[in-house]
């Protein structure tokens, strides 16, 4: 049977993990040979494990419904794309992924060269016994190798039809490999407490390996949100799910983590900040990983409510957590800095907002677990939604950008001088100004506090603007990551604010043939077809939208039903124009036979998706370049 | 200082976990749910569109009183459950919690309106007397009587494990 052979191979590929740990913990780590060893071991182990998913990729597609868990979400009807990623739409099977990807990062870490032999084989030591801990709770609590001999059914279930999209076939591989990739700079920062010498600079090493987690999560997160507009029809980018915060948690303490790693590792101050930063970050994913399998929390993301996998979590990452806390207080000495940060220099900015990321980092936190507080305490549920995070978003948001464009013209290791190059700022402030009161006469409603974000967002993007001309004329120097990545930021508060000012949403009911007008925008309902798929019937309905300007253009909204399940899911149309998206998705029909209709007008809700690719195009270029000033 | 420091980056962490770990020892059969019987306190109120006075003599039979608020955001997930409820003919009387008239008659408009009649409780008078603390909650009204109240949101297996158990149980018609 081949999935015992998969299975096989897994537990086999846990033993060797544990070896390596082992041979960590009794070899002298110093020795070239003994280094050999270690990377040998962990690097067969890996090999193990990627034949063991390989194998099990393999019954997927072949649809082997011997294995439990295949059959329970997928069958012989699903196109082979997604007979393969069905594997990771339920827990056991997206556990599996996720500790294959935790095992590749530290599968290319092995192999890179790195000069201090001996902090390298502690971290991989370290990241060894993480991934035992994570295989056993595979192996134990959630095993995917389980099989149904001899009463095998001839066809399996279904995927949830909501999985069944390309963003969510890779949105969920994306942010794995960015929660888990960030096991690379803890297990390393851990290795350099460890060994003890404080004239190493960690902090430059695991730069290249953080930023491109760092890239991984901001990536799927973004798809992430943009699977959630247009699929599962949420019609918004953001809707503070409880595990959307926990992706966002880890997010916004790796991108503090990414800025103090270049404090510390030019300025050798901040290094107990950075240090905990990168246990905090790696536990913030691990709390992701927790909050959605525990079934803690109802989500459309969260799987299987099963306490004892919660348990098993929570002591797991409580053991990784508390060991890498008490080496890291025992260890302050070494990280404590004589240079003392002076005020107005780039450090002392960016210190002062990490002190902002942390806030959020706090308050989404608190958002997150506030009702299950309440629950445990009164017996209630409750629920903490879009205003709460709002109020704290939007004004650290604000003051987190001030202080950023201030920081600009700041210097590494010295207060900036003031005056000399002001009348940039002077320039972009009233530019921003204008363009912010415009915006406000134009638009005429919404709150002070959006007005604020939305100038703050122009200043950004025009700050930065003004700095590109002026450096570009004057042949100086361009920072382009940063720029990139701030003007991302710009953009992603701009288009946040705009939005929340511009769009709206109405239901209309609706027979065939009527015509109906909303904002300018007349929507006709055409026609309705019957159309069959391999795996679901769909009724589409065809509208044709003509928008202000005279453009018109047809629009498939439809409705489906999955054979299998017999579950019915809304398909979006959405026609997409610069500067607003107008989504249409149909719902059930009427008992007088008209059909409601949802019309939302989305406006700049591309460019937010657009900001998180500009800043993980920042994350790339930095990556790269950092390869290539290697040796 | 350092001491305080060390002991500080602690303190969180362990708030966190031996939250959780309480949370997730804890036996949680549907700690919303509320079995207690109760008659409905008596009320004078007005009906939501119509301004229409109410009193307890215009409720009779049986039938769920649903919390709702536009405020709420829960309500509006739960609210296509509540849709289909009433489509299979399930009586919904809606009691607005603390809302403003104009948003909750708007908001229907919008998400459509699944109740058979709506107390507007602005002040939440007869939400506190009968014990509400948020929306959304759902009572299980039989002859003038609570006799099932679950906080929070409705769904498939709420319905099926808190209220269908308690219909029938008391061998009532819905």
């Amino acid at each position: 049977m081949l999935v015992d052979l998969s299975h096989f191979l897994s537990v086999l590929s846990t033993t060797l993990f544990l070896l390596t740990s082992t041979l960590v913990l009794v070899l002298d780590c110093e020795k070239k040979h003994s280094s050999i060893l270690i990377k040998r071991a962990f690097s067969h182990a890996f090999i193990l494990l990627f034949f063991s998913f390989a194998i099990y990729v393999y019954l997927a597609a072949t649809d082997d419904f011997s294995v439990v868990y295949i059959s329970q979400h997928s069958n012989s009807m699903l196109p082979i794309f997604y007979k393969v990623t069905s594997i990771w739409s339920a827990h056991e099977g997206s556990m599996f992924l996720w500790i294959l990807f935790l095992s590749a990062w530290g599968f290319v870490f092995n192999l890179n060269k790195d000069s201090n032999l001996k902090i390298k084989n502690f971290a991989i030591g370290i990241v060894s016994i993480i991934i035992v801990g994570f295989q056993l709770f595979l192996l134990i609590t959630s095993n995917p190798f389980e099989t149904n001999l001899p009463f095998s059914p001839i066809n399996g279930a279904d995927i949830n039809p909501v999985l069944q999209d390309p963003a969510l076939a890779i949105h969920p591989p994306f942010l794995y490999m960015g929660y888990v990739g960030f096991v690379i700079p803890f297990a390393y920062g851990l290795a350099f407490l460890l060994n003890g010498n404080a004239g190493i600079n960690w902090e430059k090493v695991v730069r290249s390996w953080s930023v491109s987690a760092w890239i991984f999560l901001t990536i799927g997160i973004c798809l992430g949100s943009w699977w959630a507009y247009y699929e599962l029809g949420w019609g918004g980018y953001w809707f503070w799910d409880p595990v959307e915060n926990v992706a966002l948690m880890p997010w916004l303490a790796a991108t503090a983590f990414v800025h103090s790693l270049s404090v510390a590792s030019k300025s050798k101050s901040l290094r107990i900040w950075t240090l905990l930063l990168s246990i905090i970050v790696f536990s913030l994913s691990l709390f992701g990983a927790f909050i959605v399998r525990s079934g803690i929390i109802d989500s459309i993301h969260s799987f299987a409510n099963d306490p004892q996998r919660g348990m098993y979590l929570l002591i797991f990452i409580g053991i990784i957590l508390f060991s890498s806390l008490w080496l890291f207080t025992s260890r302050f000495d070494l990280l404590t800095s004589k240079t003392k940060i002076k005020s107005f220099s780039k450090e002392s900015f960016i210190s002062l907002n990490n002190i902002f990321f942390g806030v959020l980092i706090f308050a989404t936190m608190m958002g997150i677990t506030y009702p299950l507080i309440y629950e445990l305490a009164y017996d209630q549920k409750i629920s903490v939604g879009a205003p709460f995070y709002n109020a704290i978003y939007a004004p650290v948001a604000v003051l987190a950008s001030i202080i950023l464009i201030i920081s600009i013209e700041s210097k590494w290791g010295r207060s900036f001088k003031k005056i000399q190059k002001f009348n940039q700022l002077n320039l972009s402030l009233a530019l921003s100004l204008v363009a912010a009161i415009s915006l406000y006469f134009y638009a005429n409603n919404g709150s002070a506090i959006i007005y604020m974000s939305a100038f703050v967002g122009f200043l950004l993007l025009i700050r930065y603007l003004i700095l590109l001309v002026f450096n570009t004329f004057q042949k100086k120097h361009i920072n382009i990551p940063s720029m990139l990545a701030h003007m991302g930021l710009g953009m992603l508060i701009l288009s946040v604010s705009a939005n929340s000012i511009f769009s709206s949403e109405r239901v209309f009911n609706m027979y065939p043939n009527d015509i109906k007008t909303y904002r300018n925008i007349s929507i006709s309902f055409n026609d309705l077809q019957l159309i069959n798929n391999s795996n679901h019937d769909s009724i589409r309905a065809v509208f044709k939208v003509v928008d202000s300007n005279g453009k018109s253009s047809l629009l498939y909204p439809e409705k489906r039903k999955y054979f299998v399940r017999g579950q019915i899911t809304s398909e979006t149309a959405i026609k997409v124009t610069p500067l607003k998206d107008i989504y249409i998705t149909i719902g059930d029909q009427l008992d007088n036979k008209s059909w409601v209709v949802n019309v939302q007008l989305n406006y700049f809700i591309r460019y937010v998706w657009l900001s998180a690719i500009m800043m993980a195009l920042s994350g790339l270029i930095i990556v790269i370049s950092s390869y290539r000033s290697k040796p | 200082m350092k001491q305080i420091l060390k002991i500080l980056v602690f303190i969180v962490p362990i708030c966190i976990f031996a939250f959780f770990y309480t949370y997730l020892s804890k036996d949680n059969s549907y700690p919303g749910a509320d079995y207690r019987v109760f008659e409905i306190p008596s009320f004078a109120l007005t009906e939501l569109y119509t301004e229409t006075e109410l009193s307890n003599e215009d409720l009779s039979g049986n039938f769920l009183i649903n919390v709702w608020a536009s405020w709420c955001i829960t309500c509006r997930v739960e609210h296509g459950f509540l849709e289909k409820l009433s489509n299979n003919g399930v009586r919904i009387i809606g009691l607005n919690y603390k809302d403003d008239r104009i948003d909750a008659v708007d908001w229907l408009k919008k998400y459509r309106d699944p109740y058979e009649l709506i107390i507007h409780d602005l002040n939440g008078s007869l939400a506190l007397d009968m014990g509400v603390t948020g929306a959304p909650e759902t009572f299980l009204i039989s002859n003038g009587k609570v006799i099932a109240h679950y906080r929070g949101e409705v769904n498939q297996m709420i319905w099926e494990d808190v209220f269908i158990e308690t219909i029938k149980d008391s061998e009532i018609i819905l």
